[in-house]
């Protein structure tokens, strides 16, 4: 099994990236710092398991080089779990990759990061209601300081495919 | 199955509408500080301020360990003592390479009494990294890191976009460019970030020119820091007229900047100090053997007669049309490896100071350092032909263009 790392530049992949493999990966306050992947291994269950940062895109359709980069390393491990790591305080956004990344058919879990951020601009976010829509794992998460982590990290045996029309089912909608 | 664009962003309001809500909140103290640091009103001056603190901080800091320590250590103490107890003397070709190659004075071979001047692998080989450029990126990328992690350059982007806009790139040109200040080759990686190949080239190229690395600026912040902020000034000059130029001159388009300015953070000493670390590790690791292997070839050069000949060969070049000694072709041989050594070894050339600032601009922009020149292959490919073109044209333009100065001042 492999983990993939994925999300929109800048919402913390390579610092989650370094508590779960417990490397060093640079990390900066600015998007895109990481335009290439880096690979790494955590322990799950007593597993040696692949760990991917890859770098920040907004969707799967690739604008620059290093989106390129992301869409690619998605295309070539079909069998890869997929970490969503969303902004919390921009779940629109976040959500668009996420669906993409379901619709491709790849089991998900959502860490939905910069938790703290979210609570001080008061955003509040119904994680069971989200769970319960998506039918994927939702996990807040503050990555600096290590929040949640430990539950993330308990999630991605839960993580499973969905399919997209259950998901619009849900909310009342039609495809 | 996949969704429309259009049904996909309805399926995430009906989502959105029943899992967020946002409720009002008070503006944070940060928030208003980023609000400052962006309205080009407010945001200007204080970046002006931002960039003034971190060069008065990097000169001060590099001057005080270099000068106050490391110089003497290196001159009073590792010089005389090595030239004592290395086998040989200044006729040996061994000692010239790895010691001192000594100096004509007076029609006498004498010895060097300062590490600028041996040129040997142990003295200069050792005192040029770790005495003068050691101090000065450590402070440099212990500044870099801070701002990357306050969420800083973002911020700048959106200040200069205007004007990048002018030149071919848009606003976030500006993080591989201060990325290159550190040095050219993450800088060159960073380009990934653009959207377009026309974008990428502009940026490779003017950074492989235009832009002075950390080590650069930590020698010459030792050898001439008077002239430092006019070689600077020049070099930015250079690198705004030239991307003007190219961007009419080549095809391809320049989106409009779309990026998020993240909020303020608070860094992380942590993340601070290992940031410092592997960029200071990657000096260590790449940078000193080629300094130390600089050194010896020069050297070999030297003792072969190869550097003569070579500086009579395009001496004309450098008199007439540069206006600067011909001896400045050693430096210039030395900066495909290392641009820091380069400078080292011009300040033990005797000229004027008009010369000295020319020759410093020649060595900066007149090849990127071999592992910048690497990289760009790895990064541009085919692109890489046309880097060297505006490479050489920007050389003997802005190399004369200066030297043309000098002469209208009546100084050259």
């Amino acid at each position: 099994m492999k983990v993939l790392l994925m999300g929109h530049p800048n919402v913390g992949k390579s610092v989650l990236f370094n508590r779960l493999t417990g490397t060093n990966v640079t990390v900066s306050n600015y998007p895109g710092t990481t335009v290439d992947y880096t690979k790494g291994y955590m322990r799950l269950e007593n597993k040696e398991v692949e760990v991917i940062d890859v770098p920040g895109t907004f969707s799967l359709e690739p604008k620059d080089k290093a989106e390129e980069v992301a869409v690619k390393m998605l295309k070539e491990n079909r069998d890869a779990v997929v970490v969503c790591i969303i902004d919390s305080t921009k779940v629109e956004r976040g959500l668009y990759l996420t669906l993409q990344i379901i619709e491709e058919g790849y089991p998900v879990v959502i860490s939905s990061n910069m938790w703290d951020v979210a609570k001080d601009k008061n955003i509040q976010i119904d994680v069971e209601k989200l769970e319960q829509i998506l039918g994927v794992p939702v996990v807040p998460t503050i990555a600096i300081s290590g929040e949640g982590i430990k539950e993330l990290v308990s999630k991605i045996k839960k993580a499973k495919s969905v399919e997209i029309e259950t998901i619009v089912k849900k909310v009342g909608g039609e495809t | 199955m996949e969704l429309t664009v259009d049904k996909r962003w309805d399926l995430i309001d009906k989502i959105s509408k029943q899992t967020v809500k946002f409720k009002k909140y008070k503006s944070t103290l940060k928030e208003v500080i980023g609000e400052l640091t962006v309205k080009p009103l407010t945001g200007i001056p204080i970046a002006i301020a931002v960039l003034y603190g971190f060069w008065s901080v990097f000169s001060s800091f590099a001057g005080f360990f270099t000068d106050g320590f490391l110089v003497k250590l290196f001159d009073e103490h590792w010089l005389p003592w090595i030239q004592g107890a290395f086998p040989g003397g200044l006729h040996n070709w061994f000692y010239n390479l790895m010691v001192d190659v000594g100096h004509i004075q007076n029609g006498a071979l004498v010895p060097s009494n300062s590490c600028f001047e041996s040129f040997g692998a142990l003295t200069s080989g050792l005192f040029v990294p770790f005495g003068v450029v050691l101090p000065a990126i450590f402070i440099f990328y212990l500044m870099m890191a801070v701002l990357e992690d306050v969420g800083y350059l973002p911020r700048l982007a959106v200040l200069v976009d205007t004007v990048l806009h002018k030149i071919g790139l848009h606003g976030y040109a500006i993080v591989p460019t201060i990325l290159g200040f550190g040095c050219n080759v993450p800088a060159v990686t960073a380009t990934r970030i653009l959207e377009t190949r026309k974008q990428r080239f502009l940026m490779m190229t003017l950074l492989g020119i235009f832009i002075p690395c950390g080590a650069q600026l930590g020698i010459m912040q030792e050898v001439i820091p008077e002239y430092m902020g006019l070689i600077i000034l020049y070099l930015l000059f250079g690198y705004f007229v030239t991307g003007f130029i190219l961007n009419k001159v080549f095809p391809g388009k320049t989106p409009e900047i779309l990026i998020d300015v993240p909020p303020y953070q608070k860094p992380l000493t942590r993340n601070v100090m290992t940031k410092v670390w592997v960029r200071l590790s990657g000096f260590l690791k790449i940078a000193v053997p080629f300094v130390i292997l600089g050194c010896l070839i020069v050297g070999v050069m030297y003792l072969t007669g190869t550097m003569d000949w070579l500086a009579n060969l395009f001496g004309p070049i450098f008199t007439h049309w540069f206006g600067v000694p011909k001896e400045t072709v050693g430096p210039l041989v030395a900066a495909f490896m290392r641009k820091d050594l380069a400078v080292a070894q011009l300040s033990a050339i005797e000229m004027t100071k008009y010369q000295m600032v020319t020759s410093v601009v020649l060595v900066s922009i007149y090849f990127p350092c071999l592992a910048t020149f690497a990289m760009i292959l790895k990064e541009g490919g085919k692109e890489l032909l046309g880097a060297l073109a505006v490479l050489v044209a920007s050389t003997f333009i802005y190399g004369g263009l200066i030297h043309l100065i000098w002469i209208l001042l009546g100084v050259a």
